[in-house]
């Protein structure tokens, strides 16, 4: 199995197949499953090497099938004489499934699409991680600004405050000649120190708060390369699923109350959109 | 706000940000006593120590979301009188009925603002008053 290195994942399920496969045969037949799997594996390019794992997996199964009608199957699974033929069924059902899933893959050409899109998606979980680490940046470097400008606005205004107080005093004439002239060389101090020194403080905050942003600019170009990702993925799946599955009725959405955010409540009549309508259910209710 | 601004409150988010978010508005409001979990089992272990007098939680946790810690709150007899306030992005009319119906004392959906905590939290209190 030396030319197949491209797809180890396929190797290894094909392997597991073949290994329950020859399992389940007389020692004497197994040589031949092997042989098939390793001539049809080695003789392939990639999409070929598919095509023939079904072929194999196919023809396996009525070897199985004769084997158990001669009655040369292992023990447990010939003493469970009523369990083979079901299992036997469900595995040729879902040979065939794949079958039919694999040629229409093949048929539409979107076995070049999944394989493209399977291997963008580890690329996709690390710009997902990306994305988070830099929000979570940005809200940590705003929280940490906060921190320090509130105190700063608290101190300002209280500062302020006693300051304008005692500007009252004065002009209800209720200050001496003496505290009138502390007063005005404090405000002078205040408003020369104080004021000049915090401001600058603020304004470097402000900044940082500005600077925080910078994410968007980045989470925005991941996040739609993702977005790109995800349609073309959902597009592919969508169609190999209406050529594959026959006419079902669509399985009924999950019912859970842990849905995250709603993004898009367009439509939608089983959530609410603000807190308003969170209060009119409530008191609707009784609550 | 009438209430004590030295009632203990109790954050629970897992989100290390949410939880200081609301720890700054509560700060705002004028409620410092504030002590934060960041899932419903280590909020629970925090809540049966005692000295908690407010919950403020989150519904979607790992280990123990919102709703069981609002459940088991209520059904734990030294537990079930603390007011238990939601602030949460579940936005299904059965989440707000289902937190309702398991005695939360007022749902806040996600994305909120300092205004609309304070008024539930106001509500609360009154409530509280009155029973």
């Amino acid at each position: 199995m030396t030319a197949t290195n491209d797809t180890p994942d396929l190797e290894a399920l094909f392997d597991s197949i073949a290994a329950t496969t020859s399992a389940a045969v007389e020692p004497s037949t197994k040589p031949s499953t092997k042989q098939v799997a390793a001539s049809s594996i080695a003789s392939t390019g990639d999409s070929d090497e598919l095509q023939d794992l079904f072929d194999s997996f196919s023809t396996a199964v009525p070897e199985q099938d004769k084997l158990a009608a001669d009655g040369l199957l292992p023990e447990g699974m010939a003493a469970d004489s009523d369990a083979w033929p079901k299992q036997e069924v469900v595995f040729n059902q879902i040979g065939q499934m794949a079958r039919s899933l694999h040629d229409t893959i093949c048929g539409l050409g979107y076995d070049k699409l999944l394989e493209k899109t399977v291997s963008a998606i580890p690329d996709a979980k690390d710009r997902l991680a990306y994305v988070a680490n830099l929000t979570e940046q940005a809200a940590c470097k705003v929280l940490n600004a906060t921190d320090v400008a509130v105190p700063v606005v608290d101190d300002l205004n209280s500062s302020t405050n006693i300051l304008a107080n005692r500007w009252d005093l004065l002009f209800e004439n209720k200050l001496s000649v003496v505290e009138f002239k502390a007063l005005a060389e404090e405000t002078r101090r205040f408003l020369r120190q104080d004021m000049q020194q915090k401001t600058a403080i603020l304004h470097a905050q402000l900044t940082e708060i500005m600077m925080a942003q910078d994410f968007q600019d980045l989470t925005g170009q991941v996040i739609k390369k993702i977005g790109v990702l995800a349609q073309e993925l959902e597009g592919g799946l969508m169609k190999v699923l209406l050529q594959v599955v026959p006419e079902t009725k669509r399985t009924e959405e999950v019912e859970s109350l842990m849905n995250g955010p709603v993004i898009n409540a367009e439509g939608r009549n089983d959530v609410v959109v603000n807190q308003e309508q969170v209060d009119d259910l409530l008191e609707s209710l009784g609550f | 706000m009438a209430a004590d601004p030295k009632m203990r409150f109790l954050v629970v988010d897992d989100f290390s940000t949410m939880r200081r978010i609301v720890r700054n508005l509560l700060k705002e409001l004028g409620f410092t006593n504030v002590d934060e979990a960041e899932d419903g089992a280590i909020a629970l272990q925090k809540l049966q120590a005692g000295g908690f007098e407010f919950v403020v939680t989150d519904w979607n946790m790992p280990n123990m979301d919102g709703l069981t810690l609002l459940q088991t709150i209520r059904s734990t007899p030294h537990l079930k009188h603390l007011p238990v306030l939601m602030i949460t992005a579940e936005a299904k009319k059965e989440n707000i009925i289902a937190a309702a119906q398991a005695g939360a004392s007022g749902y806040i959906v996600k994305p909120f603002t300092a205004g609309t905590l304070s008024e539930k939290l106001t509500k609360i209190f009154e409530k509280m008053g009155k029973a």
